[in-house]
């Protein structure tokens, strides 16, 4: 039952809210730390996930192949 | 040291490459605004280390100490204004007292599934290597994009090829993608040592491996083994992304993963103990009555969701939400919240904190808890019910005019992160990451 108030919360919330900015009313989302993707950085700590925990994808790591893990 | 050779060669490539990149650069005759301003080198490294009880090569009680080093370079080079080559080179350099006993028989010491054995399988080296190219549209908002990668290790090797699109619409306030990945893999098998001379068509206890050794508790040690025939494993994945501008100050992305496993998607050197098989014991190490059995296809399906929150000139949150589950019966949440904190314009500290649990796969069992009736079965608690906590704690400097040098390369940012990993279980773990970001002049 959560789950799914959670999902519609978030479909309403993405399709009701389609604001069109302008680029220079960009300048808070291009901040680097609010870019919708992990840093490079942690990208060993998404691999150690991945080599421990059953889940993987849907986080823009590796979901399968290249190593003997998942 | 052929590692050593391996990172040689792509950093001379990538040189040759980057310098190719900059005389056309300068015969460019296009005033488009380039997707990437100039070449970037990112030097990545890592620390890890694991331990707890519940080791999968012996079958699920013994030592998982692990340690891991990893050195990576990732090359981006604008070709002119549209296209963007990149050259990722890794190397993963492990220790693991739990894969050294694939062989706990090496005479070092008594062999003990909580002592780590000296033999080959006690280390290992991974290296990869991926190319991908990326093409932006003269508007801006099409994306398409390819990728290459192979990757080998002692027992392992793979090779990847994908490619991906991205539009843009309302002003570049949405964004829609696609992309699908392949890797075909193969398997080198390696068997736990007293396994081997009960392959079809060995000699068994007669065998010499026996020789010089002396079994306890059920003495006509009969283990259920055969090679594995198939020793591929092919992936292929197929992913839909879906990013929204909100607000000024919001905005978010929902992510959709399938993927498709098929082959050997068992580890053979992972052991298994049947409660309904006597057990036989050389020195204080229960020889194995089986290797783990799993299907050899596997789906999975991972839903996820972003949304980070320019908070204020100080704060940002950044939150992830999955949901995951595959048809060995597993089905997971990750929950993850990150709250960078911009102490100066050069510093930046990032308290995160993430949640994981899973439930157990179907064909897992406890240490001697399954039976030899079963037709699938393995004893890796990476496959067990459980939940685990990460805190982490990072600090990043950036230098926005790069003026610190080394040759032609701009220090832009340095990262340093850490995170500490613990189950509900024996295991915890901790890495330590560090990124340094150059940008060439």
């Amino acid at each position: 039952m959560i789950k799914k108030v959670l999902i519609y919360t978030m479909i309403a919330v993405f399709f009701s809210s389609c604001t069109v900015l302008k680029e220079y009313d960009k300048v808070n989302i291009n901040d680097p730390d609010m870019t919708l993707q992990d840093k490079k950085c942690d990208r060993n700590v998404i691999t150690m996930h991945s080599y421990r925990e059953a889940a993987v994808g849907a986080n823009g790591g590796k979901t399968g192949g290249g190593c003997g893990c998942n | 040291m052929n590692s050593f050779k391996f990172l040689v060669y792509c950093t001379a490539f990538l040189v040759y490459v980057t310098g190719y990149a900059q005389q056309n650069q300068d015969t460019s005759k296009s005033y488009k605004k380039r997707i990437l301003e100039t070449t970037e080198v990112d030097f990545l490294t890592s620390y890890y280390s694991q331990e707890g009880d519940n080791a999968a090569v012996s079958g699920g009680l013994g030592s998982e100490e692990l340690t891991d080093f990893t050195g990576t370079i990732i090359v981006s080079v604008p070709l002119n204004d549209d296209d963007v080559l990149t050259i990722d080179a890794g190397v993963s350099a492990y220790t693991s007292a739990s894969s050294s006993n694939v062989d706990p028989f090496d005479g070092g010491q008594s062999a003990d599934p909580f002592v780590a054995s000296s033999g080959a399988s006690s280390s290992d080296v991974w290296t990869n290597l991926t190319g991908s190219y990326s093409h932006s549209s003269d508007d801006r908002n099409t994306i398409v994009s390819g990728k290459l990668s192979i990757s080998s290790e002692y027992d392992y090797f793979s090779f990847g090829f994908g490619g991906g699109l991205s539009k843009l619409f309302n002003e570049k306030n949405t964004e829609v993608s696609i992309n699908a990945n392949v890797y075909l893999d193969t398997w080198t098998s390696i068997y736990p040592t007293e396994l081997r001379p009960f392959t079809s068509g060995a000699n068994g206890l007669e065998n010499g491996f026996f020789s010089n050794k002396t079994i306890t508790g059920n003495t006509n040690y009969n283990p259920s083994f055969e090679n594995f025939e198939d020793e591929t494993r092919n992936s292929y994945s197929l992913g839909f992304g879906f990013s929204q501008i909100l607000s000024k100050n919001l905005q978010g992305s929902l992510a959709l993963d399938f993927v498709q496993q098929e082959g050997l998607l068992s580890t053979p050197f992972q052991r298994v103990y049947f409660a309904d098989v006597a057990d036989s014991f050389i020195e204080n190490f229960q020889l194995a009555d089986a290797i783990e059995h799993l299907p050899d296809t596997r789906f999975k399906v991972a839903a996820g969701g972003r949304l980070n929150w320019y908070v204020s000139e100080t704060f940002v949150l950044r939150t992830y939400y999955r949901y995951y589950f595959d048809d060995w019966g597993i089905n997971s949440h990750t929950a993850s919240v990150e709250l960078p904190i911009k102490l100066s314009d050069k510093f930046t500290v990032y308290p995160s904190y993430r949640y994981y649990q899973q439930s157990k796969a179907d064909y897992f069992y406890k240490f001697e808890e399954a039976l030899s009736t079963e037709t699938y079965y393995t004893s890796d608690y990476d496959l067990s019910k459980y939940s685990a906590n990460q805190f982490g704690m990072g600090v990043s400097y950036t230098d926005i005019f790069t003026k610190m040098h080394i040759w032609k390369l701009g220090l832009k940012s340095i990262d340093l992160k850490f995170y500490q990993y613990d189950r509900d279980t024996t295991f915890s773990s901790r890495i330590i990451t560090a990124g340094f970001k150059f940008v060439m002049d």
